[in-house]
């Protein structure tokens, strides 16, 4: 059990008045994870009040993963390896995820927790949650419990196969959703076992669309007063991010467990060739190069400084190239061997070619100069972190501003001011619901 | 929905008008969202249409603009009428369909958009209530403003794609497949729409809201950039797996039918364990996993190869779908790596009713997926076939005279 005394918020991260855009929004923010977090951090981004609520007992995993600020020589950890008895407040994915939010704890399982849940819902319009199915019944918040305590609410129900049918109760993650929905298998060589994805791509792409779910339905409240449940299954969301290749199984039969399919870094529409990634100087370096068009072959072609290509009629069409992959790949990956990755895209782009270097992390956050200029990450002082970095909502807006007042709350760090000033919880019954691990 | 009731409401973006310019997926996939919520989306194109309409697949191979299954699945919903807007002289009628509408969706780089004679700034002085959805390849500012770019090269600028690929670094990163790195835009660039409604109802104004492809797949790496805030460890891809700072076991199973299911075996839950281990015991196959001595997590840990190579045999004999409803049953995060043809006859998204057939001139019936989000207060949209090049044409002068009302389109 942990025993994280009642923290007292210093005065620069004590909630200031609401503003930015969504004030006047309060959400009771049950989400956990990843998915459910990156959702309601938009909101908070743009001023509304997320007032997240933690178990002390079942520490979200963000808090517990090892993404660890590391001494000189220290090994990182995979994030299986999470740490025994690690330090709620140390986690970096936590913090990535829940700036902006204000956090408190509640402890579900005492009927007086539920019943100080209530209260906090009462005093919101908003309640987020991505349990698995059951969950916020068990604890009896149903949808018409929700309106009874505030009419208008809008309730985010956002989950691995939505709330109805056979499978509603089936877990899910973000690469089990990848899996179900189709996005891993149309990812790999030709014939091969599925490369997949490195990533949790849907935890991304469902929270990006739970947040514009809740938005609709705030857009929708503010002009009708009507609230609204909202259901999001990822699996449903990530069926829609297969593109064209469903259509081509549905109207034209095509089949993709087949020898020829996936494609690899090939692309079928439109035609294409060369088009692939290709090795660069340096360990795992790589650049991506996409040749389309007739024009864009010519700039290749004067870039390798080899105008037999350019004119050889084998190679003279989108079509032919896209049929002459294989020969083109090799002179093209010989070609670049020697090259610097940067370097070969600057001089590709500036004779018209579409190639991009092969990106790391460290590449994009600390060389990459579009990036730099367009703003997409931000720093934020934390108390027991330190100074740490972002990720923004990549959106410029010429009107709207994303507000970034505070990195994350320490566990419970809030208690006092939801409980006390929000919601007029008295000092002493205050205390009570402290001293028996209510909150 | 949990409550069975129909929805009565009408959609939240009934009533406003949508002024598509739109050549790329990002800026289509955007209209087509808008439209599913409600609102009239005026596609409007060049003559010989959006080039997207000379993307395949097409139907039977049919290459015809208006046989474009790209087409098709991004531009349901839609009015197209056609008006050459490169003409400058043609620009004025622009302007006045624009007067009449509530957003623009744009996708020309900087660099095209001088080239047509039109520019988003100039456009939102002339017309500052309009919200205009610029969705391109790098944005509308920055060094890289006019670089090219493609679902490929996206995902390799924004760091992505160093993350897929296989266990042999020797092959290079894998692309995951479909325009991901236009889907990535166009989630951000629908986040940005529904806000700049909500601050338009607020004060009046509308904006410009810029978003691209390079901007929004760097915030789609997921864990390789707190690794990198953090530790600042790079992490390595793996085969069907998160890319991580230091190998781990594979979390894809081949299956008896010669499907493979995703699971990743996490020991440090005991009650996950001993379902597991229920389970393989459940068709004698647990062998001496069941010796109490597992119980104890340090003894798992030790053999964690061993019992990875297990459960390798064991979803062998099991064939996929089978492997994945038991292991759901037992409570454990498994899932089958489906093909979209196994996606149609899924029972699960039959009983949710969500691919919706389309009845299609010509085709049949079409089977799209159903919208990403679902809501108690009102319905979105029924699909309704994407529209023949300038099959809405009358609606452009009637417009231009000022007569038409949304409610005059063909839904």
């Amino acid at each position: 059990m942990l025993t994280s005394p009642q923290v007292t918020s210093p005065p620069d991260r004590r909630p200031g008045r609401n503003a930015g855009l969504l004030s006047g929004v309060r959400v009771a923010d049950f989400c956990w994870m990843g998915v459910g977090a990156i959702a309601t951090a938009i909101l908070a981004d743009y001023g509304a009040e997320v007032i997240r609520i933690e178990d002390r007992e079942h520490l979200d995993l963000p808090r517990r993963l090892p993404y660890y600020k590391r001494a000189e020589g220290e090994f990182a950890r995979a994030a299986g390896e999470e740490m025994t008895k690690a330090d709620p407040d140390k986690g970096g994915l936590f913090n990535n995820f829940n700036r902006n939010k204000l956090g408190v704890t509640i402890n579900m399982r005492e009927p007086d927790g539920v019943a100080l849940a209530e209260r906090l819902i009462g005093a919101c319009n908003v309640v987020t949650e991505n349990f698995a199915p059951g969950v916020m019944e068990r604890w009896g918040l149903t949808y018409e419990r929700l309106q009874q305590l505030c009419p208008e609410v809008i309730f985010a129900r956002m989950s691995g196969y939505g709330h109805t049918g056979p499978h509603a109760h089936f877990k899910a993650f973000g690469p089990v959703v990848q899996a179900v929905s189709g996005l891993t298998h149309i990812s790999g060589l030709p014939g091969q076992e599925p490369s997949g994805w490195g990533l949790s791509y849907m935890d991304k792409q469902g929270a990006f669309y739970n947040a514009a779910a809740l938005l609709a339905a705030i857009l929708n409240r503010n002009r009708t007063g009507r609230g609204s449940e909202i259901d999001v299954a990822a699996v449903e969301a990530g069926i829609n991010l297969l593109g064209p290749i469903l259509l081509d199984v549905d109207v034209n039969g095509r089949r993709t467990r087949t020898p020829d399919y996936p494609l690899g870094n090939r692309i079928e529409h439109p035609a294409a060739g060369p088009h692939g990634v290709y090795p660069c100087v340096g360990e795992d370096r790589w650049i991506a190069i996409s040749i389309f068009t007739d024009r864009e072959w010519r700039g290749l072609c004067a870039v390798m400084r080899r105008p037999d290509l350019a004119s050889d009629p084998r190679f003279a069409s989108p079509e032919l190239r896209a049929g002459a992959q294989d020969e083109l790949d090799v002179i093209v990956g010989a070609w670049t061997a020697d090259q610097d990755r940067h370097d070969l895209m600057r001089r590709l782009q500036g004779a018209g070619v579409p190639a991009g270097a092969v990106q790391t992390a460290e590449d994009i956050n600390e060389h990459d100069p579009q990036l730099a200029t367009r703003g997409v990450f931000f720093e934020l002082d934390h108390p027991v972190i330190g100074e740490a970095r972002f990720e923004a909502v990549p959106i410029r807006f010429s009107r709207t501003e994303q507000r970034n007042w505070r990195s994350a709350p320490l566990l419970g760090e809030d208690n006092p001011y939801v409980f006390k000033e929000l919601l007029g919880v008295p000092d002493d019954e205050y205390d009570d619901l402290a001293q028996r691990g209510v909150i | 929905m949990t409550s069975q009731t129909a929805p009565a409401g009408a959609p939240p973006l009934q009533g406003l008008r949508v002024v598509e310019l739109a050549e790329t997926v990002a800026g289509e996939f955007e209209g087509r969202l808008l439209a599913e919520l409600g609102a009239e989306v005026l596609k409007v194109e060049r003559p010989g249409g959006s080039p997207t309409r000379a993307v395949g697949p097409f139907v039977q191979g049919r290459p015809d603009p208006d046989a474009s299954l790209n087409f098709w699945y991004y531009n349901s919903n839609k009015l197209s009428v056609i008006l050459d807007y490169a003409d400058p002289a043609r620009h004025a009628e622009l302007d006045a369909l624009l007067a009449a509408a509530d957003i623009l969706i744009w996708t020309f780089q900087p660099g095209e958009a001088r080239a047509l004679g039109l520019s988003p700034e100039a456009i939102s002085a002339r017309h500052p209530r309009l919200i205009i959805a610029a969705v391109t390849a790098f944005g509308l500012s920055g060094p890289w403003a006019d670089y090219s770019s493609s679902e490929l090269v996206a995902m390799a600028l924004g760091g992505p794609l160093f993350s897929c690929g296989y266990d042999d670094h020797s092959i290079p990163p894998i692309m995951p497949g479909g325009p991901q790195s236009s889907h990535c835009a166009t989630s951000f660039a629908h986040v940005g729409v529904m806000l700049a409604l909500i601050e338009r109802d607020k004060t009046g104004q509308g904006q410009i809201v810029d978003v691209s492809m390079h901007d929004a797949t760097a915030m789609n790496i997921e864990n390789a950039n707190p690794y990198w805030f953090y530790p600042r460890a790079p992490v390595y891809r793996q085969t069907c797996r998160h890319a991580q700072p230091k190998a781990t076991e594979a979390s894809h199973f081949l299956c008896a039918d010669g499907g493979y299911v995703y699971y990743t075996l996490v020991l440090s839950e005991q009650r996950a364990w001993k379902a597991l281990v229920a389970w393989m015991d459940s068709k004698d196959l647990a062998a001496h996993l069941t010796d109490p001595k597992f119980l104890n997590l340090d003894e798992r840990q030790k053999h964690y190869g061993e019992i990875h190579s297990m459960l390798e045999c064991f979803f062998l004999l099991i064939d996929t779908q089978d492997a994945c409803r038991e292991g759901q049953e037992a409570g454990l995060p498994i899932g089958a790596i489906n093909a979209p043809e196994d996606l149609f006859d899924d029972p699960h998204l039959r009983a949710r009713g969500f691919f919706q057939s389309v009845e299609t001139p010509g085709v049949g019936a079409v089977r799209y997926p159903g919208p990403i989000y679902r809501f108690s207060a009102f319905a979105t949209q029924p699909r309704a076939p994407a529209p023949a090049l300038g099959a809405d044409q009358p609606i452009l002068s009637a417009l231009l005279e000022g007569k038409a009302t949304p409610a005059q389109g063909r839904f």
